[in-house]
């Protein structure tokens, strides 16, 4: 970190928070608030003094608040700055009158009451995304007596109790009686793995190791403790995380294979009981400890829905940041030319959120030095003509990537190639026909829906499949040899967003008995919330063949991820029966409510471009 | 987000559940888990 400071070409802005995130790959706008510290970063020399004589004492959210600070104060010994902070909500008096005690008694003068936030604008070329990732709060686990009784702390509340930067120096203390505890138990998985509603259904990736190299420590300081670590799994996966916890069972500490129902407190001793399983031994055994830890587990940041929004990611179903691909494409974020290191994209231990840092770093890099970019050749194309400027597209479009458009002044969209992703919700939106996905065109996908209806239509089932999920789920189906009936015929799109009412109902004219469309889980989706308009559409089109006297069963949707092989081939099965409840003459009706739908829609819009015609006309008359 | 009644338009099971047209959720069918499922947001929940 101190490197990282000191470092000629970076330019590290702390205690600062991004207010606004604009422009796209290799183009982007941000726009830093950096919050007034009141105290001249580069003059203060940490001489402590103003520490001294400040008056408003409060927690140190630093040591888990077993110690105090004062309202001026050092975030903690290593920050970087290594300069004070004053916090103006601590700040006895500071609005209006502070006591300015610190003023008086600094002799560089740097405490600056008058100090205001300064807004900067940056612009870069690409984004990583640290943010990390909070912990979770075993306080809803009742059972566990978290907060209510005193002995009983977190593995984070631990390490600064034992750190020698802690608030007892390194002195292991309990915290009732400020003696050192001769048996420790350690609780495993706390908010994670769970399968009840409390906690997260997650393994937290890094507690394993954690709660190890703590037993270590322990018995290195304290050879005397009796430790016990309950769990349910040790996974202990990485390079040299075995020999790691063989040297902890060496050293004396034991593990039970099961987690505690509850903990009680004796109130005399303040000592913690608890009653386990070993599923290993298949004993239940009652157990006294002196301090209890939890073990708890990594949730992601509290605030990354707003980093989200800025930068238009996308989140997985446990909260984290979802990479572009998991296997190709790991610290590459959807929306070009964003990265992810460490905790925000997964759990991940100090060695993980390095190498994919580097990894980030290193892509970063790519894409500067290239000062320029390919774009796939799947991106979206305006039709200018055609184009109303009604907006209609910018509103549905994941990455921002669509600009400007105006209906009073008939101005068509803009495209940012750059930005765009092609998932074609923009081309399916448009009610104009004014744009089109390149490889993916209306025309198309229409031939592919003809040449699939062109010969005994009543016997497939037509499927929609996005690129992504869908399609990988019906390979994984194929790989896994699961037996399926083979009525059905994919057509590939990138995302289920690009699938266009009028594909649907052009399947249904041919004659096709059954569509459907499948895409990623909502949480999955690689193109943001694009699948969330194929939903609203599908949804708007079931009203819609309800009206015109088709069965609504007849177009089907579902949501299969590409490790869902089996969700494939039952589905297929499922659609096979219903394709075969679908009679010819239920086809034949169809296609008739759809020719007349189709004559009608057309006599409207002539009807209607007859009318901008003549006002066309007029308005040119009036002017000559 | 007001309550509405889903029909499933695999298996015809009809349950009811909140909907909200601006939040956008995957729905799943508590009978036989499809995601084909209509929100009858036409239907008032006392006819049901």
């Amino acid at each position: 970190m101190m490197d990282v400071g000191r470092h000629p070409k970076i330019n590290l802005l702390t205690y600062s928070e991004i207010e606004n995130i604009g422009g796209y790959i290799g183009n982007f706008n941000v726009t830093v608030r950096k919050k007034a510290r009141f105290v001249n970063e580069k003059d203060c020399n940490a001489c402590n003094e103003c520490e001294k004589v400040c008056p408003v004492v409060v927690p140190d959210e630093f040591q888990q608040g077993f110690s105090s600070r004062k309202a001026i104060y050092m975030p903690f010994p290593q920050a970087v700055p290594s300069s004070y902070i004053l916090n103006n909500e601590n700040c006895l008096g500071h609005n209006p009158i502070a006591c300015g005690k610190c003023a008086d008694v600094c002799e560089k003068n740097c405490i600056d009451f008058d100090m205001q936030d300064e807004i900067i604008n940056l612009e870069v070329g690409a984004i990583i995304t640290a943010t990390g990732m909070d912990v979770y709060d075993p306080t809803e686990m009742d059972e566990y007596g978290y907060t209510r009784f005193e002995n009983v702390v977190t593995s984070i509340e631990f390490e600064r109790l034992i750190s020698a930067g802690g608030p007892t120096m390194g002195h292991f203390i309990r915290p009732s009686d400020k003696k050192t505890p001769l048996k420790i138990g350690f609780i495993q998985c706390v908010g994670s793995r769970s399968q009840s509603k409390k906690g997260n259904p997650y393994c937290s990736n890094i507690c394993c190791m954690n709660t190890i190299k703590d037993t270590l420590l322990l018995k290195e300081h304290y050879p005397a403790v009796e430790i016990t670590v309950f769990y349910i799994d040790i996974r202990a996966f990485g390079k040299g995380f075995e020999n790691f916890y063989q040297r902890s069972r060496q050293a004396g500490v034991r593990y039970v294979r099961g987690l505690p129902g509850e903990i009680f407190e004796d109130p005399k001793s303040k000592n913690l009981v608890l009653l386990a399983e070993d599923t290993v031994a298949n004993t239940v055994l009652d157990y006294e400890f002196d301090l209890v830890v939890l073990s708890v587990g990594v949730i992601p940041r509290r605030d990354s829905e707003l980093i989200r929004k800025l930068l238009t990611l996308s989140r997985t179903e446990d909260g984290f940041f979802m990479e572009s691909h998991p296997k190709l494409k790991p610290v590459d974020a959807p929306t070009g030319g964003v990265f992810f290191a460490g905790c925000a994209e997964s759990p991940k231990d100090v060695k993980e959120s390095v190498t994919q840092a580097s990894a980030a770093a290193a892509r970063a890099q790519i894409l500067l030095n290239a000062g320029q970019i390919s774009v796939e050749a799947i991106t979206s194309e305006c039709i200018e003509d055609l184009c109303t400027g009604c907006q209609v597209c910018v509103a549905v479009c994941p990455f921002h990537a669509i600009t400007g458009g105006n209906a009073k002044t008939k101005t068509p969209i803009q495209i940012i190639e750059a930005a765009c992703k092609g998932c074609g919700t923009c081309a399916a939106e448009c009610n104009f026909d004014a744009l089109t996905m390149r490889h993916f065109e209306d025309s198309q996908i229409l031939a592919q829906i003809d040449a699939v209806t062109q010969n005994n239509s009543r016997s497939k089932v037509l499927v929609f499949a996005c690129n992504w999920c869908s399609y990988g789920g019906a390979d994984l189906a194929g790989l896994s040899r699961l037996q399926y009936p083979d009525s059905q015929r994919i057509i590939r799109t990138m995302c289920s967003g690009r699938v266009d009412t009028k594909f649907i109902l052009h399947a249904f004219e041919k004659g096709a008995p059954i569509v459907l469309v499948s895409g990623c889980h909502f949480v999955d989706c690689h193109y943001i919330d694009a699948n969330r308009w194929t939903q609203k559409r599908v949804e708007k089109l079931w009203d819609r063949m309800d009206r015109l006297g088709i069965r609504p069963e007849r177009l089907q949707l579902e949501w299969i991820s590409a490790a869902e092989g089996q969700k494939w081939a039952r589905t297929m099965k499922e659609l096979e029966e219903m394709r075969k409840s679908v009679t010819a003459k239920e086809i034949k009706q169809t296609q008739e409510i759809l020719k007349a739908e189709k004559e009608k829609e057309a006599a409207r819009k002539a009807l209607k471009r007859e009318k901008s015609d003549k006002k066309s006309a007029k308005a040119a008359g009036v002017l000559a | 987000m007001k309550e509405i009644i889903f029909k499933c338009l695999r298996c015809g099971h009809e349950y009811v559940g909140l909907y909200d047209k601006k939040i956008p959720e995957e729905h799943t069918c508590p009978k036989c888990s499809s995601n084909s499922i209509r929100p009858m947001t036409k239907i008032p929940l006392n006819k049901s």
